[in-house]
């Protein structure tokens, strides 16, 4: 048996016959094959050193936020600096829904989606009567307002130490096994949005936005009813956003919005999105990956440095490539990714 | 001839600015209406109310006879007003399919229109004004003449039955001004629609309009065929000052 590598082309040679594979990049573009490395990964990592799952669900849980963050930039022309609120609103209302009125996970992920579908209704209207910095701050406001809240109604959210007591997604009674089902149940919810937006991305829908990031006031003049898609984008992309608080609140079976409230949380959200490329769908599941693990080593190397040099590190990072890991790809094949983004000044 | 738009008595103040002080005239369907005046006299403001960019602070607004003045731009557009720019002002990071696929898709109602019939569509906009050749180009890269013709297939692709037309002329040489304006008369031909043109040039709205209006200081001082209005003392006056 011989392999041999020519011209982009692999042939193994066996018992006198030829089999050829080619090896072209285009091929390698193949969703299926990402798909497949997803999935083996926590498996591999289950049998090999198991204390690497939780990083691998946080992870798939980072790109489950920022995929929907995308679309939610992509559909208003404005960058949310505030998507935690909705892991808080999600989060809550399932930890509060199980912990007093005994509901499974699934009735409170419904009431988790509900939760975020309400409030993204409610506070979508920002994306229309606000833009620039001014919709910046608003959306940066709110997660903190939220935090505060926790704090004076500390009868309800237990203030500081959070609510505890939620019941869990899984329970096998082996605890890496626990973990590994999480990690398919977060990569199963990271790839759900990943293909949904995806679809959108390619759809009718991703032109009027890609119009309205161009220039609201030229795309309304064409005919594009501006504000309901702003506000279909906004609502859709904070339901999602909420059954990830769902999530977080079953996975830990304790929700504080201490952990998940704060700017340093925003912080990862917002480098996993900047650095898969702002609105790249594909690029988050990149970024996510990369936030968490350089997460993990830096607390695993540095100890308590890490909090210090993990912004730092991150902002190099920022500086070298201004248009995330994707941009690197999407500099050649600019063509082939119809709707990118621009900012609002 | 119908009578398509119906502009009564409209104002509009920016602070203590009248831009637009109780103007009013009427078009016929069909007709190429000029629309004049120096520098600041309010043309676009004009056309921004008329298309529903900025709101009307007193007067109506009447398109085929329906009240459109407190309508969204969008919904003007889908009754069938649209327009062009005088700085052209296309989705940069679109190509120029991209850009006439966004009009074929919303503009006046197709029902049951596809991505994919949009995109066929688009197409043909964009042979019209010669840049389909141009087509995977994005509309940032393109030169001010195409990106002009990009804005006038963007604005045919939405079906309009009424256009305006800003400034055609500004920043193009003489051969694509030319260029640009036998563009218009073709689209005026092929797609029957009428033509609100805004110009400083007297020459082009001699020869291509019917009626010309004129404004100066946001008000209307006369209305009629080109060669009354250039003999006018007021317009004359409005243009070169007091001898």
């Amino acid at each position: 048996m011989e392999f041999e590598f020519k011209r982009e082309r692999l042939v193994l040679h066996a018992g006198g016959q030829k089999w050829e594979w080619r090896i072209e990049p285009r091929y390698w573009r193949n969703p299926l094959i990402y798909i497949g490395i997803l999935i083996a990964a926590p498996v591999i990592v289950y049998f090999i050193y198991p204390p690497l799952l939780p990083t691998i669900i946080e992870a798939n849980l980072l790109a489950a936020i920022a995929i929907p963050l995308a679309l939610m930039t992509m559909s208003t022309g404005r960058m949310n600096f505030g998507p935690q609120f909705y892991i808080g609103i999600g989060g809550y209302t399932a930890a509060l829904l199980s912990i007093h009125f005994h509901l499974n996970p699934g009735l409170t992920m419904v009431a988790a989606a509900l939760g975020g579908l309400v409030f993204g209704f409610l506070m979508s209207p920002l994306a229309i009567i606000s833009g620039g910095l001014y919709y910046s701050l608003l959306t940066l406001l709110f997660p903190l307002l939220f935090i505060e809240a926790t704090l004076i109604f500390s009868d309800l959210f237990k203030g500081d130490t959070g609510l505890s007591g939620i019941a869990p997604l899984v329970s096998t009674g082996i605890f890496s096994l626990n973990l590994l089902i999480y990690a398919f149940i977060s990569l199963a919810i990271m790839l759900v949005y990943l293909f949904a937006i995806d679809k959108i991305f390619r759809s009718r829908y991703a032109i009027q936005m890609a119009a309205i990031n161009d220039d609201e006031e030229v795309a309304s003049s064409i005919g594009v009813n501006v504000n309901k898609v702003k506000i279909l984008g906004f609502t859709i992309a904070a339901t999602l956003v909420a059954v990830v608080g769902w999530f977080y609140a079953h996975y830990y079976q304790a929700f504080s919005g201490q952990v998940f409230l704060p700017l340093s949380f925003m912080l990862k959200i917002f480098m996993v999105t900047m650095l898969g490329g702002r609105t790249q769908i594909y690029g988050c599941v990149i970024g996510g990956y990369f936030i968490a693990f350089l997460e993990m080593i830096l607390i695993r190397t540095t100890g308590d440095m890490s909090p210090v040099l993990f912004p730092i590190i991150l902002l190099i990072l920022l500086l070298v490539l201004p248009e995330g890991l994707f941009g690197l790809y999407r500099k050649r094949h600019y063509r082939e990714y119809m709707p990118t983004l621009r900012f609002r000044r | 001839m119908a009578e398509i738009l119906k502009v009564s008595n409209v104002s509009k103040h920016f602070g203590g600015l009248t831009a637009v002080n109780d103007v009013s005239f009427s078009i016929n369907e069909g007709e190429t209406v000029g629309l004049m005046g120096p520098n600041g006299a309010g043309k676009t403001t004009l056309v921004n109310m008329i298309c529903g960019s900025y709101g009307v602070d007193s007067g109506k607004i009447e398109f085929l006879g329906k009240d459109i003045t407190r309508l969204p731009p969008w919904k003007r557009c889908k009754l069938g007003i649209c327009r062009t720019y005088q700085i052209p002002r296309p989705f940069p990071e679109l190509t120029a399919l991209g850009s006439v696929v966004v009009s074929a898709l919303h503009g006046k109602d197709r029902p049951n229109r596809s991505l994919e019939d949009a995109y066929m569509e688009a197409t043909l906009y964009l042979e019209f004004v010669g840049l389909f050749s141009k087509r995977n180009v994005l509309a940032r890269d393109l030169t001010l003449f195409e990106m002009r013709g990009l804005e006038l297939a963007r604005a045919l692709a939405t079906q309009p039955k009424l256009i305006f037309v800003d400034e055609v002329m500004a920043g193009l040489n003489p051969g694509e001004a030319e260029k640009a304006v036998r563009l218009i008369e073709h689209a005026k031909d092929q797609f029957g629609v009428t033509v609100l043109w805004i110009e400083h040039v007297m020459a082009v709205l001699m020869r291509a309009a019917e009626r010309v209006i004129v404004l100066h200081y946001g008000e209307k001082i006369a209305e009629g065929p080109p060669k009354e209005v250039a003999d006018n003392p007021l317009v004359i006056e409005s243009y070169l000052g007091r001898g």
